[in-house]
Parts: C-alpha cells; structure tokens; sequence
C-alpha cells in the first residue's frame, strides 16, 4: 500500500489570512467583512502572522524556503467560496521539498503553502446556509510523497506531525483533515475531506482492505474520488464528476510577491531527537520520557529544569503522579518538593500533593517500611551514633530520645516505631546485634 | 488653462447651488447618459466643495455602483473606495454621481453598456469607453473633476474624444481598494479634468500608500523634464490620414516650441495588443467569477436550482463582450493552452516594459491617442471586436508597462476634439502634467458646455 496525504491545518492566528476579521466568533455571520465575503472591489491584504506560523512548519518539515513566495487564484465554482476562486500557493509555495522522519522512516514533503478556507456549508431540510465565518481562516496545506506504505507508518507519521505542530503551537489534535490518497497497485483512490487521525488511519486501513479484496477477486481498483463515513467506519464512492476539474490557475495579481527572508520563526522541537538524548544520557526510558513529552510542552520543560540535579526516574515518577491526578497544574517549587519526597520512598498520592501544594511539611507512613527494613535502618542509626546505645545501658530512659529521632527520619508516628526500637537496643545491648 | 477647482473656490455660490446642479445635471444625462447614479437629494458630505463624480466601477458607500454591468443593478456598497474616503475626508469636494462606463470597462467607445453615454459635441458620436461617462461629464461640466480608471486606454481615449485632459497615472500610485476589477495588474485609478492642474490637484489628493491595497507602493512621484518627444513609426504609420495631418503640424508646434521631436523604430509597440489582451481577460474571467445572482447586485431569485444551473442561468445576465471575455479568458487559462497564450503574454509584457523603459529614460513617448478621428455611434457598433481591440494600439503600451500617460486636446477637425497621448517613465508622473500645463499657456480648449457655471 502507498498513501500520499494532503493535510490541511487550520492556524491559530487573531485575524484571517487576507483580512482583520477575528478567528474566534461564535455566532454565524458575525465575523465579516467585505473581503472575506468577496465584495466586489476588495482586495486581500497578507496577515503576518500567519506567515510566521506558517514558515514554521515549513522550517520544521525541512523544506526549501521560497524567500520570494507568491500566490494564486484556484478558480472553481461552489457556494461556499464566495469569489469563486480560492487564493492560494502553487509554484511560489512559502515551502517545497521537505521530508518529516520518525524512527527510521522517512516521508516526503512536497509542499508547504497558506490558503484561505472557504465558507461554512449548513444544510437545514431543504435550505442550504452558509457561515461566513469560516471564509479566508488561514489554512496551512502539507502534501507529502506517497511514502506511507502501512497503518502503522501513517498513525506514527500523524503523531509525529501533530507533535511538531503542538510545538509550534498548533493542536490538531481534532482539528486535523486531510485527503488521502491510497493504491495497492496501479491505481490510485482518492479519499477527500478525513477529519480527525484516529478517522484517517480506519479509513486507510478500510481502503487497504477493500481493493486488496478486488485484486484477490481479479478485479480492477478504480481510480476514483470516495468520502469517508464515520458512522459505517467505511469510505464510500462520492458524486461521479464528468469532467477532471481544472481550476485554471492564475498568479494573484492583488497580492506582490513577498520576501520572507527577514521575517523570524519558531524552531521546531523533535520530541525523538529530544527524548532519545535525554534516554541515553540519564539512562532512562525512552519510550515513557516520548510518551510524556509528545504533546505536553510543560513536562519537558520540567523534564530539562530539573535534570542532573534529581534522579531522571524521580522526575518521570513525579510526572507521571501529577498527571494521574490532575495536578498538572502545581507550582515549580512544589514539584520538586514532590521529587525529593520520591526520592526518600514516599508515596505519593493525591493527598501528599495537596499538602506539598498548600506548604505543608509531609508526614506520611512509609507504606513499603518493612518491619526487617526498619530494623535495618534502627540498627544504621545506633551505628552512626553508638554513644546512645551507652546512654541506653546506662538509663532506659535515653531510649525517647532514640525513637523520636526514628519516627522524625522515617515520617513514622513514634507509636509505630517504639516496639522496634526497643526490641533494636535490647538485642543491641544483650550483643545479639553488634553495633 | 485656470484651474476650474480654484476658479470655484473663488467664486460666491448660491445657496442652492448644488441642488440646482444636480437638476441641471439629471435633466442632461436625459440626453447624454453620462451619469449612471446622480446624488439628486445631496446626501452624504454634499454642498461644500468642487462637485466631482467616479466612474461606476468606483465603489461609494450608500449609492449604487453598478460597474455598467446589469449583474450589479441595485449593488449598494456597504463601503467607499480609498479614493472616494480621501476626496471625502478633504472637505474639498463635493459628490456628484457616478459616471457611465462599458460593462466592467470592456470596451474603447462606450457601447458596451446597456445605455451607452454621448460624445459632449455631438450625440451621434460615441463618448469613448471605457470612462466615457467621465469623459462626457468633465467636457460638459463647468466646474467638475472626475475620477475614472484604465486598464487599457479607458481614461486616455473618452479624453481625447470629449476634448479634456486624460490623466493615468503610474500603476501602483493611486490605490485601488473599492475598484471593482477589471483585471487587477493593469487597472489604474485617474482623473479627467479640464486642466492638467485640476488633474495634479486631485492625483496629489488620492495618491500613495493604503494598508488595503498591497500593490499600492509608488510613494515618491517625480519631476523629470524631457526636452525629447520620441514618436514610434511602426505606430504612426498605424493611424488613418485625418489624424496624422494634424498629428504632424502637432509636431512641427512642439519643434517651435524648442522640444526635439525624433522619430524612432520600436515595433514591439505595435505587437503589444494581443498581449494585453489575454491578460486582460485572463484576469478579468477570475474577476468575473464571484458574480452569481445571489449575494449582491442582480438577484436572480430562483433558488430552488441546483447550484450548477443557477449559477449558469444568472450568468446569462452579462453583455455579449463580457461573455466573450470570460470564455476566452477561461479558455487562455486552460492547461493545454496557458503557455502557448497566457506564458508568453507574460514574457512579452516583461520584453516591452524593459524596451520602452530605455527608451522613456530619455524623453517622452508621443502618439495620437487613438489611430481614427471620432466614430459616429452607428459605424463604431458595426466594427467586429477585433477591429475594437484594434483601436487601442496607442494606449496599451502605456497601459501594459504601468507608464504614466497623459492624454490632451491639441486640435480641432471638423468640430471634433483629436486627443495627443505623451508617456512618461514609471513614477515620472509630474513631468507630464507639467508639460501640459505649458502646453495650456499656448492653446485655448473648446469645451462642449459650462453647464453649473456661476
């Protein structure tokens, strides 16, 4: 199987692409203007910041960098596309020839290019409505190579996709659509307008099996365009066109061509570069320091602010703690209150965070204390301080001083420890322990 | 030649001037249909300065702009043009109306339009297109400026055949935001006015940067005077008798007047129309794309249709050369074709703008401004579009390189106005007008009326 992928991404940018039209209303039609809706003497006019973000992922996927990037009318005609061509990249794409590589596969990036997003298409019985809001959102396209030859491949590529963006500072998580294009052999089919990853890969894997099912039956793949069914998990053939559409492209006189040489981005992070080095250096485990970082940008940070000075297993715990409970939110400094309390055996619960959160001192039973490790520990002690097994000898009563000392150094209540304590300075005394 | 807008503003007006004007004015277009919406009740910031109307493709916010085509019929735009705001924001003028024009402004005598405007000296002579509204308003206008547009020769030709300063300048200049567009490499905001000062006063007005016109870059306008006129033979020899006879005692009075007048080859001038041409309606069929009958302008009411069918039936709507357009400027664009037609337009517009740049370094560019003397309505609706598309040779080179172009009355033949055109290099926009502010010291214009005078 090969699957090629056209990925759309929506940025998240405070205005359209070619307009001041903000990104984030609610109510249909309310965030309009006459160039967004095509008015007749509008002109678009670039927003800045969507090329930032936008020459991000380029930069991220490895591309060419077009410095002289240019735009062009893709003319077709539909309602919701309000001056009946869409403004968008082709030669002059801010980005080309990329690659994006995870483990050891590697893909193809042909394209990197910012268009406008057509309108909103509503159908209500027998009226078809349409939301102007979403005309001339910016949209960042990615075409790939088809390079993907599995499901496997294409699920790690869309992860490793959506990790770089989340990066960047875009969440696709839900967002994400695609077209995708999948041929067990010669022919190739078309998969138009997939939203979602967990949707895109179920429909590679249904088209995957539906023409390997035709080959096995001596028949033919047609190459056609289909649509996806979340219901039915399934694609299905969509309205035949008669013609192969041809949109007459037309370099955008309205727009120069604009130089980005100058213009500053964000660097991308590739969370297995990042992971693999912090595994080998602190010989942790790859696999969970990738889970963790992938898409929490917070965790790695505490991940790079504590490391060398904590155990690397300690701050994964303590991570992994926060995240179980919903703490991901503590403070700097309480969360490495909670390392040093893992690395003194502490169990942490959801309790033991809120008192770290509210300051509190920690005093918690060790739960894992075995009654053979705390005489061990007893016994370390009177070691370290044989002039209090003497006092002992001497008078009973020295005997509080020790099991305060005991309880204060294992968070234990005195109670707990007493016995043993005790039992500890009898033998020690009696030389059946030699100190 | 005074400048009418300061000979206005020196005058006392009567209290109903305006009013009166805009009676007069609507009484007028009756006859000579140069305005297609008149600003009768004088709203909006009326009734303080210079009257001054725009060429219909010229969005005013609260009037209808129809762009000569029926498919806008009833278009109210919900905003003003760049220039409409900076004419406004002045406090110096005063709105009149908009002006009549060919369908979207295809065209080189007016006609295509469903009422066509009249040539100010005679009403059965066509007013010139595409701003032949304009042209016809100024010529018949006592005091009055008009912003017009060019793509190809609109402002330039109704100029010369009204008898009136035709002003286009560089493109870039003037910023087209709330243009309705034609084909947006080549449209150019402009004025007709009765004097080159008139046309200084309100290119300096509208002129430079706009945030919402990104083509709009030409900041610093100069002033280089040229003692050298160069006329092109591979284009003059296109021209019919009657205009070279005055042609030539024009360039024998430029010689008196101490400029050197040199006659020089540059034949690329003269292949310059099929170029223009298929870009011209390359663009303009994308431009023309968004009008369905549906979201502003025409309503075409039948909605129950499959989309396909009501977008093609609306469609019907368009005059016969803006159906031409759009299928032949959808057809340029066609994969199979596009380098064979719209490639090498591309590549050819490059090869001329880069030829007459060496040339205009030097001096000026001098032609008449259109190869026949003023058709009758009757003979020019009989010529076949490319015949039309002929009529242009003197002013799409100008038009396709984005010079700076100037179109003057210089003669009278037969009581008809004849047009001269001087091209300037890009941004040398003041040397033009400057050069017809002498030549207005040493010629008297005839106008066709002083309708509004005081």
């Amino acid at each position: 199987m090969r699957i090629g992928l056209e990925i759309h991404i929506a940025l998240p940018t405070r205005s359209k692409l070619f307009c001041a039209c903000g990104t984030s209303a609610e109510q249909p039609n309310t965030a309009i203007c006459p160039i967004c809706m095509g008015f007749p003497g509008s002109k678009p006019m670039l927003n800045r910041e969507a090329v930032v973000v936008a020459l991000g992922i380029a930069n991220a996927l490895h591309c060419k960098i077009n410095e002289r990037t240019s735009f062009v009318r893709k003319i077709y005609f539909y309602p919701d596309l309000p001056k009946s061509y869409q403004i968008t990249q082709l030669g002059g794409s801010l980005g080309e020839t990329g690659y994006l590589q995870y483990d050891k596969k590697k893909v193809g990036i042909r394209r990197v290019q910012l268009e406008e997003d057509p309108a909103k298409i509503v159908r209500e019985g027998a009226y078809t409505l349409l939301d102007f809001n979403r005309s001339g959102m910016p949209l960042v396209e990615v075409v790939t190579d088809p390079d993907i030859r599995s499901q496997e491949e294409l699920w790690g590529f869309l992860r490793t996709l959506r990790s770089i963006l989340y990066y960047l500072g875009i969440d696709i998580d839900k967002e994400v659509k695609a077209d995708l294009n999948v041929s067990v052999g010669r022919d190739r089919v078309e998969v138009k307008n997939v939203t979602g990853i967990k949707n895109l890969v179920e429909a590679a894997k249904f088209e995957e099996e539906r023409q390997e099912q035709l080959v096995k039956e001596g028949e033919a793949v047609k190459q056609e365009t289909r649509g996806y069914n979340e219901k039915k998990r399934a694609t299905e053939p969509m309205r035949e066109k008669e013609t192969d559409e041809e949109y007459g492209y037309l370099y955008e006189p309205d727009l120069t061509v604009f130089d980005v040489s100058k213009i500053s981005y964000k660097k991308p992070v590739y969370i297995d570069e990042v992971t693999h080095a912090l595994a080998e250096k602190y010989k942790a485990n790859e696999r969970t320091l990738k889970e963790l970082t992938m898409f929490d940008s917070r965790s790695l940070e505490r991940i790079e602010s504590l490391k060398g000075r904590y155990r690397m297993q300690s701050i994964i715990h303590a991570i992994q703690r926060i995240k179980k409970f919903g703490k991901e939110g503590i403070s700097d400094s309480a969360f490495e209150k909670m390392i040093g309390l893992i690395d003194n055996d502490v169990e942490i619960t959801k309790h033991v965070i809120e008192e770290v959160e509210r300051g509190r001192e920690v005093v918690v039973k060790h739960a894992k204390l075995t009654e053979k490790e705390l005489e061990r520990r007893i016994v370390e002690y009177l070691r370290e301080n044989r002039r209090l097994l003497e006092d002992y000898k001497k008078n009973k009563k020295a005997a509080n001083l020790i099991i305060g000392e005991i309880s204060k150094r294992e968070n234990l209540h005195p109670k707990d420890v007493s016995k043993k304590v005790l039992a500890v300075l009898d033998k020690a005394a009696g030389g059946e322990i030699s100190i | 030649m005074t400048s009418s807008i300061r000979e206005f503003a020196s005058k006392k007006k009567p209290g109903d001037y305006y009013q009166r004007l805009a009676a007069e004015v609507e009484e007028l277009n009756k006859e000579y249909h140069a305005f297609t919406t008149i600003n009768a009740s004088q709203k909006g910031k009326a009734g303080a300065g210079v009257p001054f109307s725009s060429k219909a493709n010229i969005c005013v916010k609260g009037f209808e702009t129809t762009a000569g085509s029926k498919m806008l019929r009833g278009y109210v735009p919900p905003f003003n043009a760049t220039v409409i705001e900076r004419m406004l924001a002045s406090g110096e003028y005063s709105f009149l109306g908009e002006t009549n024009m060919d369908e979207f402004g295809f065209g080189t005598f007016g006609l295509n339009t469903e009422v066509p405007a009249r040539n100010a000296f005679d009403k059965a002579y066509v007013a010139g297109g595409s701003s032949g509204g304009a042209a016809a308003a100024t010529a018949l206008l006592k005091y009055h400026v008009a912003l017009a547009e060019s793509t190809g020769g609109s402002i330039a030709t109704p100029a010369a055949l009204n008898g009136v300063v035709g002003f286009t300048p560089t493109y870039g200049a003037v910023s087209r935001y709330g243009l309705i567009d034609y084909a947006n490499s080549l449209d150019k905001i402009g004025v007709i006015s009765r004097s080159a000062a008139d046309a200084r006063t309100v290119f300096d007005l509208v002129r430079g940067a706009d945030s919402y016109d990104t083509t709009c870059v030409v900041g610093k306008i100069r002033d280089e005077k040229k003692e050298r006129f160069y006329v092109v033979k591979e284009l003059l020899e296109a021209a019919e008798a009657p205009v070279k006879r005055p042609f030539e005692k024009l360039v024998s009075k430029l010689e008196s007047m101490g400029r050197k007048v040199e006659r020089i080859s540059l034949g690329i001038l003269a292949e310059a129309i099929e170029p223009y041409y298929i870009i011209a309606m390359a663009e303009a069929s994308t431009n023309l794309a968004k009008y369905n009958g549906y979201k502003y302008g025409l309503q075409y009411g039948e909605l129950y249709k499959r989309y396909d069918e009501f977008f093609t039936s609306a469609r019907e709507n368009f005059g016969t050369e803006a159906k031409r357009r759009i299928i032949l400027g959808t057809f340029i664009r066609g994969e199979s074709v596009r380098d064979r037609y719209y490639t090498k337009a591309l590549v050819l517009r490059r090869m001329l703008i880069e030829s007459m740049q060496k040339v205009l370094e030097k001096g000026f560019l001098l032609s008449p401004t259109i190869p026949i003397l003023t058709p009758k309505i009757s003979d020019a609706s009989r010529l076949t579009p490319v015949q039309n598309y002929a009529m242009d040779l003197y002013t799409i080179p100008p038009n396709l390189g984005g010079f700076p172009h100037i179109s003057f009355p210089y003669d009278y033949v037969n009581g008809m106005p004849v047009g001269a055109q001087l091209v300037a290099a890009q941004a040398n926009d003041y040397s033009l007008l400057g050069f017809v502010d002498e030549w207005e010291k040493g010629f008297a214009y005839r106008f066709a009326g002083n309708v509004g005078d005081i």
